[in-house]
């Protein structure tokens, strides 16, 4: 009884301490697939946004205001990301909105944004069209931003391990139905045509199938000495699975997916060796790094110590910083004055990922460019770095210029 | 030919599950002319309480304690979804409150087992055994044996035992059955009960093969809805060739047409048998007097 009451009024207190700083606290929403295939991406994302806030809350918020996250699930699917939207937009009326995992999720909800003036910080979706959808001269302001590494520049670096490091010849694409993957396998096509290169097989899967064996043997009769995916981790985990079925097994090169808690898990042994494009590996080599996994591991503990999506944390948690320092420049919440302020951010923004130095301008909304992306590959159950010269200390500011 | 042959069985085993789901689909239509959508729910609560029960022991003691909770999974739905429906001669309430139901059922899972796809651990070794070239799973053996066994047993049950004759009698007519002295109500909870086993004991003879988590049964109860459609909802016979042409169908058309389209095929397959014979291909059609 006596802890009961006790659990009561540390609920109230708790209750009253939130109602006085919802009276003037900055709403930012925080919209992620918290449930379902997907979920390892949006729940890493949301824990490492939420890590950030509570961060910059400690220590007195950003214009003497606290950040309050309006997280709300849209489950990975296209309609439910816009009805999301449209409620955080008019009920909650956020100052802006982290998030979206998913291209397509992506793509369907951010026109309400757009209309609405509120600034979009995509910190997890990859689809090259995400920041494209609204350019000039039809709109003149694009409110849609991005802090992770498009898939233009992923399929390039998918491209570079098969064909520049592997020396492989022939190659088959593996993409499930999705906007993700149906996006990014159009980006592999054209980044393998840039290297005079044809895929032997393109084949493609629904989510939830089961069995991959039409797929796999098409690509294996076509002599596919590496397949190269675009797909989330449980599908992923089938390809492999299917691989050792059919006793074949070649190299998987792929989007970063490969590099979530449930491909790595599900896959097991068949999973070892997979190589996929990064921007943060779990693995302290710079005090930043150090400061966010230990404090990402203390507040969350993960099961294993692994951080089911690292890279979802990391720019989740970036792109959390990224908007206090604009909302901070803009010294107003309001959307025009904060989106000027990010195309413009004077302020050196110190992430996880890498320090941020004017990572926008009117016309670039891409914060990550290609020399920040490194190759990780699946070792013992864990994402290592493919090539020890990545390990280094060094922080890759952005390079606009950087070739691909 | 071998690559031919390859597909074949795995279109057989992933057949084989999409029958012994329909199974369960059938078992219900017989006695009490409902359905039970709920099927896909059915076999991932099976699967996921097989998967914590495992935790815990052999896989070989788990698979009746697995039967045993799917029958009472079946149960609740009866009482509690197709009973009342039954009862105001409602005719098509039962739909509403089986979708319901299996929608409650997958959100408890999901508190329950969290949102992530989780690994099986496979009872049988996983490494794959070779046939004249031809690569089966050891699981996938079980999993055409073991489907093909659960209905012969039930098969066997309605033909030789007292009780499975009030079940068959009661699918016949289910007045003259009342009439007769067969407690039809309690045939009909019965029916249930055996369909949600049939549908837990699938979701654990599949789990190592796909992977286990709350949305597991979407896509494998509505593959299975249509085999019972393309099969005929009234003939066992019916399930097992109709899964077994959806099976084939889709990996088949997945190599030689493309992985696109592979599952086109069997919704054309689907509306050919609507058109053409709406009772299924082993079905017998029924008048309905009114």
């Amino acid at each position: 009884m006596n802890i009961k009451i006790k659990l009561i009024v540390t609920a109230l207190a708790f209750a009253a301490s939130c109602s006085v700083y919802a009276a003037d606290s900055i709403k930012i929403g925080v919209s992620g697939p918290y449930t379902g295939g997907s979920s390892p991406m949006g729940i890493s994302m949301r824990d490492g946004a939420r890590l950030a806030a509570s961060e910059i809350n400690a220590k007195g918020g950003i214009l003497g205001r606290q950040i309050e996250l309006v997280e709300r699930d849209d489950e990975a699917k296209n309609e439910r990301g816009v009805q999301v939207s449209q409620e955080l937009i008019n009920k909650e009326r956020v100052v802006a909105t982290v998030g979206y995992a998913n291209t397509g999720v992506s793509l369907a909800s951010q026109r309400f944004y757009q209309e609405a003036k509120i600034p979009v910080l995509n910190n997890v979706a990859t689809g090259t069209a995400v920041t494209k959808q609204f350019l000039p001269p039809e709109f003149p302001d694009n409110y849609i931003f991005r802090t992770s590494a498009n898939d233009s520049i992923q399929s390039a670096l998918i491209v570079k391990q098969a064909i520049e490091v592997n020396k492989y010849t022939k190659v088959a694409i593996l993409a499930d139905s999705t906007n993700y993957g149906q996006l990014g396998r159009e980006d592999l096509e054209k980044a393998l045509a840039a290297k005079n290169i044809k895929p032997v097989a393109v084949e493609k899967f629904n989510v939830k199938d089961v069995d991959m064996t039409a797929q796999l043997l098409k690509a294996k009769e076509a002599g596919a000495q590496a397949i190269l995916t675009y797909a989330i981790g449980p599908e992923l985990a089938q390809i492999a699975n299917g691989m050792e079925k059919l006793g074949w097994k070649v190299p998987m090169i792929g989007s970063w997916t490969l590099s979530m808690g449930n491909f790595i898990d599900n896959a097991g042994k068949n999973g070892e060796g997979a190589h996929m494009p990064q921007t943060f590996i779990q693995e302290p080599n710079t005090p930043k790094r150090k400061a966010f996994i230990d404090a990402y591991l203390k507040t969350y503990n993960p099961p294993k110590g692994r951080i089911a999506s690292p890279v979802s944390a990391a720019q989740g948690y970036d792109s959390m910083y990224i908007l206090a320092t604009a909302i901070k420049q803009a010294g107003s919440t309001d959307g025009v004055k904060v989106r000027q302020a990010l195309e413009n951010l004077q302020e050196k923004v110190e992430g996880v990922v890498t320090t941020y130095n004017h990572p926008y301008t009117h016309d670039d909304h891409e914060a990550i460019t290609i020399n920040m992306v490194v190759m990780g590959k699946v070792q013992d159950g864990h994402v290592v770095y493919a090539n020890q010269s990545d390990k280094g200390e060094v922080v890759r500011e952005k390079d606009a210029k950087a070739k691909k | 030919m071998e690559i031919l042959a390859q597909l074949v069985v795995s279109g057989i085993a992933l057949g084989m599950i999409y029958a012994l789901i329909a199974f369960g689909y059938q078992l219900t239509f017989a006695t009490s002319g409902t359905l039970n959508f709920g099927q896909g729910e059915a076999l991932m609560l099976g699967a996921l309480v097989g998967l914590t029960l495992v935790g815990h022991m052999n896989y070989w003691l788990m698979l009746p304690l697995v039967l045993v909770f799917g029958a009472l999974q079946g149960i609740f739905v009866e009482r509690v979804g197709v009973l009342p429906a039954l009862k105001t001669k409602s005719e098509f309430g039962w739909i509403m409150t089986t979708i319901s139901l299996a929608i409650i059922f997958k959100n408890v899972a999901e508190n329950v087992w969290g949102h992530d796809d989780i690994t099986f651990p496979s009872p049988l070794p996983t490494a794959p055994l070779q046939f004249f070239g031809i690569r089966v799973l050891p699981m996938e053996i079980l999993v055409v044996v073991g489907a093909l066994a659960i209905m012969l047993a039930v098969e066997m049950f309605n033909r030789k035992s007292i009780y499975g004759k009030a079940v068959v009698a009661t699918s016949n007519d289910r007045d003259a059955a009342g009439l007769m002295g067969i407690n039809t109500g309690v045939v009909i909870t019965f029916s249930y009960a055996l369909s949600s086993m049939t549908a837990a004991f699938a979701g654990v003879l599949i789990a190592p093969l796909t992977l286990t988590g709350s949305t597991m049964g979407v896509v494998l109860g509505l593959k299975a809805f249509s085999v019972a459609i393309i099969g005929g909802l009234n003939s066992g016979m019916g399930v097992i060739v109709g899964g077994l042409i959806l099976g084939v169908v889709e990996t088949t058309t997945g190599y030689y047409i493309s992985t696109g389209y592979k599952d086109v095929p069997g919704l054309l397959l689907l509306l050919l048998v609507l058109a053409i014979k709406p009772s299924g291909l082993f079905g017998k059609s029924v008048i309905k007097k009114v």
